[in-house]
């Protein structure tokens, strides 16, 4: 079965010598790509945050194609790159992803191989080979997802979720999501509301604050979000709210599931390093302040879930 | 004793949070409450928004301000990563109505009570300054600050308050 596929799935795309990064901040009243033809450009949209999550990803390997175009010393570009990319933001494995990259180019240049070329075949088959595991998990997700049920999920699960929920309508499933805000840019009501009422689902706005009373209500049978870094124990780093919402399912005895990347390189969640973002973008929305006067706010960017917390994981392997 | 964390704040500063430091504030108080506070808390007390009409964050930031203090204010979904940290002190909690089963409050406070029920937090009770309905409008959640938040035809469950029962409390 042809599966539909969201523009949250493959946000980022390359044509010619310049990356089009869907511009996720201007969604749902805008639909635009953002012209990336260098480092620095593709470092700009990752801190802003015009593009998370597996967009991410893509914007870091697509960077490396860009740059593979600019001139010789290749091996010492490609490390610059990735330096930059891993200093964007700190807590996305941006490391795991780029050290991939720069172990081929070495690899290429001990062998008296062509950089640009075998760099080049590896990047776009590694890609291809993530993206077939992806479309591979939406199936999976929609096999877990079974008729009459009510799924609560956090922030956005980079169009796996909306496309599984496609799935499920072509098999006849009827099944409802609850889909929380996620304060403060809100890509809960931007993003997957979106994402699911295109792909025909049935989605439901709650905010963050409700997550409890829909759960002791009985309103939701499962929880799916995603994960933005995992840990050799099995905790993972996921949008700030995660962690209560996975303490509260844990407590009415509703199964959560994450889908996850899984890694060795960092051992357990107390070693993620949290990126704690600038409190005006909590503190002021669309040019307004949420309160008036000398208010300090505090936004860390994820939460670190332990995995005793979690009901079970759908993993894909990106190494 | 002081907890050094490893946080990244804005351009790679870092931060000091004291452990069991905050005092968390959930729900609308009376003004009479903030009058409670000692000086030495100035800098400890966070403010969670109150989705979705703000007024707990703007009631108790005003009060806070007009009596010196320095309130932080946090998203609603940012009140586990405190209790993860084992940065909050105890919990103030406003409730419409108490009986001997528990609590009713506004919209979060089972959040906040299940996880200082898993976290060993206490938790102080004060009669809340409003009642406010069971549920809200699905409108309250489209918009914020003015501005459309969902595209057209998303539906919105909007509680505004909840059972927090003595188990938690």
């Amino acid at each position: 079965m042809k599966i539909k596929e969201s523009p949250l799935f493959w946000p980022a795309k390359l044509k010619g010598n310049i990356l089009f990064v869907l511009d996720e901040t201007l969604l749902p009243e805008r639909f635009k790509y953002i012209q990336v033809k260098n480092t620095k450009e593709a470092v700009d949209v990752i801190v802003g945050m015009k593009t998370r999550a597996f967009g991410q990803f893509l914007v870091v390997l697509n960077t490396f194609l860009l740059e593979l175009g600019n001139g010789k010393n290749l091996l010492k570009r490609i490390e610059t790159t990735a330096q930059a990319l891993n200093n964007s933001r700190p807590t996305f494995p941006f490391a795991e992803v780029t050290s991939i990259v720069v172990g081929w180019a070495k690899q290429a240049q001990e062998k008296k191989m062509d950089v640009k070329s075998f760099v080049k075949k590896n990047i776009l088959g590694y890609l291809r080979g993530i993206r077939m595991r992806r479309l591979g998990r939406v199936k999976h997700l929609a096999e877990l997802i079974k008729d009459g049920d009510s799924i609560l999920t956090h922030c956005n699960v980079s169009g796996e979720l909306a496309m599984a929920a496609y799935l499920c309508r072509q098999q006849k499933k009827d099944v409802h999501f609850f889909a929380t805000e996620t304060r403060p840019f809100l890509q809960g009501a931007k993003l997957t509301c979106w994402e699911l009422k295109r792909m025909g689902a049935d989605v439901t706005l709650i905010a963050d604050n409700a997550v409890a009373s829909v759960m002791v209500d009985g309103l939701v049978n499962k929880v799916i979000v995603g994960s933005d870094r995992s840990c050799a124990n099995g905790d993972f780093a996921n949008k700030i709210g995660t962690y209560q919402i996975a303490v509260l399912a844990k407590e009415f005895r509703i199964p959560f599931y994450v889908l996850t990347q899984p890694s060795s390189k960092i051992q357990r969640g107390e070693d993620i390093p949290i990126e704690i973002r600038d409190e005006e973008e909590l503190l002021v929305y669309s040019g307004k302040r949420i309160v008036e006067g000398q208010v300090k706010g505090f936004y860390p960017g994820f939460d670190v879930v332990p995995y005793n917390l979690i009901g079970g994981s759908i993993a894909i392997n990106i190494n | 004793m002081w907890s050094r964390t490893t946080l990244l704040v804005g351009q790679l500063q870092s931060i000091l949070i004291k452990k069991r430091s905050i005092i968390l504030l959930q729900g609308i108080f009376k003004e009479t409450f903030f009058d409670s506070f000692k000086k030495t808390e100035k800098e400890r007390v966070f403010v969670l928004e109150g989705r979705p009409s703000f007024k707990a964050a703007r009631v108790s930031c005003q009060e806070l301000l007009k009596r010196g203090f320095s309130p932080t204010l946090i998203a609603d979904n940012m009140a586990g990563f405190l209790f993860y940290r084992n940065w909050v002190n105890r919990i103030h909690l406003s409730f419409q109505i108490k009986d001997e089963n528990g609590i009713l409050c506004c919209v979060g406070g089972l959040i906040i009570a299940v996880l200082a029920y898993k976290h060993g937090v206490p938790i102080k009770l004060f009669p809340s300054e409003e009642n406010l309905e069971l549920v809200g409008k699905s409108e309250e959640l489209f918009y914020l600050n003015g501005a459309k938040t969902v595209p057209p035809g998303i539906k919105a469950y909007v509680p505004l308050v909840e059972w927090v029962p003595n188990k938690y409390l």
